[in-house]
């Protein structure tokens, strides 16, 4: 196939750069909105007058904004790091070895995936509080890292990786855990990667879990600290902007320094089946 | 020896399982138990039998709900995986060296949290003020406050997750597009198939698998619709947006009737384990 220039190209390409602004508009209004005083965005132009900083120094000083953002860094991190470390162990269990039980456990894992998101939560808001978990990291952290996704994609690329080197592995006198450590961690690196990353995306952009089980505004993440910001009486739409765009600064930058892992790994399931 | 690689097994596994049954398997069992009880939170769960499930059937707000949630959905489907097709397939007959860019782009929505899409949205469509009315004024179109209109806020809230999805199912879309050899497509065209039969009869057939992957994923996020309407519209106008997450999200958190919001959202469950089996068989059968 060819890479000319045609001119039935010319119109698709024309066609996807409508679709680009299309998808870029909205973007650009919640910039130009941050930067608009509040009776501005009330009104009907385009253009703020002139360019402030206004909401930008209010998101500082009169909202947690920048406590929530710290929240929200450890609550994903730590689930990713987590997600790594569980899903490596188990998918690595369920890629080598044979044990019963084996293909009901991973059922069991996948049945789970489209389960309507409050069918676990009303349960699970009682025993949070008996444990005294509620309003705390871990509940946040916890239920990410045990990532059915994560499974999938582990279990799926240690088993890509040869027998032999396990068995001569062994037959060297190597221990399991010094397997697990020097031999399957390296070499599924980049499937562990990709496992983090999206685990951190999902942790970062979920709002269910920590609308129901963060009670108190310094415990807020992003979401739900600025769902709360735009549900207020007077809701300072400016500051929300302002907000909104501050926010998704953090994903966009994870999502350029690694989007070849972030969409190889949301399609490479879709694909194989 | 193999005991011994059993017990290595169970080890390796259990991490993940003491998280996994802590936090999905053991909730997903418990809050079946508990749709047979009254619990209103603060006193213990009381069985009643099938109580609450002869409750919702003559709930009107419930079937509302479920109204609501089956067609926002149907609508979402058939509007992100055609759109997605589409442009899928104008990625592909495309210029390649532009394709990577527009990847990027098209993929760049779904690094958003729908909250923040949310909050966003909600000055695009707000009337006269809002980004769409300011957009389309020039052309003499006036465009009301969406969202406070009972019968334009689900297509607005419908429109919101098509913008923000349709670029990631087209993404999954050209990557099946692309395991389809080429030499299969070039043979049929220099056979005289037309470009429109080449799709038909070589290219879709190919995207099956795809296609039944996309079709599920979006019908089931489709079904679990919560994050717009709690930030938008609280579920109306006039219930107009209220669906069954939502109705779940009330009856429990804002009611306290745990119990009844578990059985609404055991309903729910079954229908989406019930519409991802249906959706495989069909699209199995038709493929042959």
């Amino acid at each position: 196939m060819s890479d000319r220039l045609t001119p039935r190209r010319v119109l698709v390409i024309l066609a996807l750069f409508g679709v680009l602004a299309i998808i870029v508009m909205p973007w650009v209004w919640a910039l130009l909105s941050s930067f608009k005083p509040r009776s501005e965005i009330m009104s009907t132009g385009f253009l703020p007058s002139e360019w402030l900083l206004d909401n930008y120094s209010g998101l500082f000083r009169d909202t947690l904004f920048v406590r929530w953002m710290f929240n929200s860094a450890v609550v994903s991190l730590s689930a990713a790091f987590l997600a790594m470390g569980l899903c490596g162990l188990a998918g690595y269990g369920f890629a080598k070895f044979d044990f019963p039980a084996k293909e009901t456990l991973f059922l069991l894992v996948v049945a789970s995936v489209s389960i309507p998101p409050f069918t676990t939560v009303i349960p699970l808001f009682g025993w949070m509080a008996k444990l005294g978990l509620l309003n705390t990291y871990p509940v946040l952290v916890l239920p990410f890292a045990a990532s059915a996704f994560g499974l999938f994609m582990m279990r799926q690329y240690v088993s890509t990786l040869p027998d032999e080197l396990f068995e001569a592995a062994r037959i060297d006198g190597c221990g399991e855990a010094r397997l697990f450590w020097s031999v399957v961690l390296p070499l599924a690196r980049p499937a562990l990667a990709t496992v983090g990353i999206l685990v951190f995306i999902s942790s970062w952009n979920s709002f269910v879990w920590p609308l129901i089980f963060m009670r108190s505004n310094e415990m807020f993440t992003l979401p739900v600290g600025i769902a709360g910001m735009n549900s207020e009486q007077m809701a300072e739409y400016g500051l929300v902007m302002a907000a909104a765009v501050l926010s998704s600064v953090p994903m966009l930058l994870v999502f350029f320094a690694m989007q070849k892992q972030i969409i190889a790994g949301l399609t490479k399931g879709a694909v194989k089946g | 020896m193999r005991a011994r690689r059993a017990a290595t097994a169970y080890l390796l596994i259990l991490p993940f399982f003491a998280v996994f049954g802590l936090f999905w398997a053991g909730p997903i069992a418990a809050s079946f138990l508990y749709s047979f009880t009254e619990w209103r939170g603060i006193t213990p769960p009381s069985p009643v039998g099938l109580r609450n499930y002869e409750n919702l059937l003559y709930d009107e707000r419930f079937f509302t709900a479920l109204g609501n949630t089956l067609w926002m959905a149907g609508l979402y489907v058939a509007i992100a995986n055609t759109a997605a097709l589409s442009l899928a397939l104008a990625l592909d007959s495309g210029w390649m060296r532009l394709r990577q860019f527009f990847r990027t782009a098209f993929f760049l929505p779904m690094t958003l949290s729908m909250v923040v899409a949310a909050v966003i949205f909600q000055l695009v469509y707000a009337g006269d003020i809002g980004l769409l009315a300011k957009l389309l004024a020039p052309l003499g179109i006036e465009i009301p406050a969406l969202l406070r209109d009972p019968a334009t806020a689900p297509y607005a809230l419908v429109a919101m997750r098509v913008w923000r999805t349709t670029g990631y199912y087209a993404i999954i879309y050209l990557a099946g597009l692309q395991a389809i050899s080429s030499e299969l497509r070039e043979a049929a065209r220099l056979d005289g198939a037309s470009e429109l039969n080449v799709i038909r009869h070589v290219v879709l057939p190919g995207l099956k698998p795809v296609a039944l992957f996309c079709i599920v994923l979006s019908t089931v996020s489709g079904l679990e619709m919560f994050d717009e309407p709690m930030v938008l519209t609280q579920g109306g106008p006039g219930d107009s947006t209220l669906t069954v997450v939502m109705f779940v999200y009330q009856q429990g958190f804002q009611f306290l009737q745990l119990g009844y919001a578990a059985a609404a959202s055991y309903v729910l469950t079954v229908l989406i384990v019930l519409v991802s089996l249906v959706q495989r068989f069909w699209l199995r059968e038709r493929g042959r």
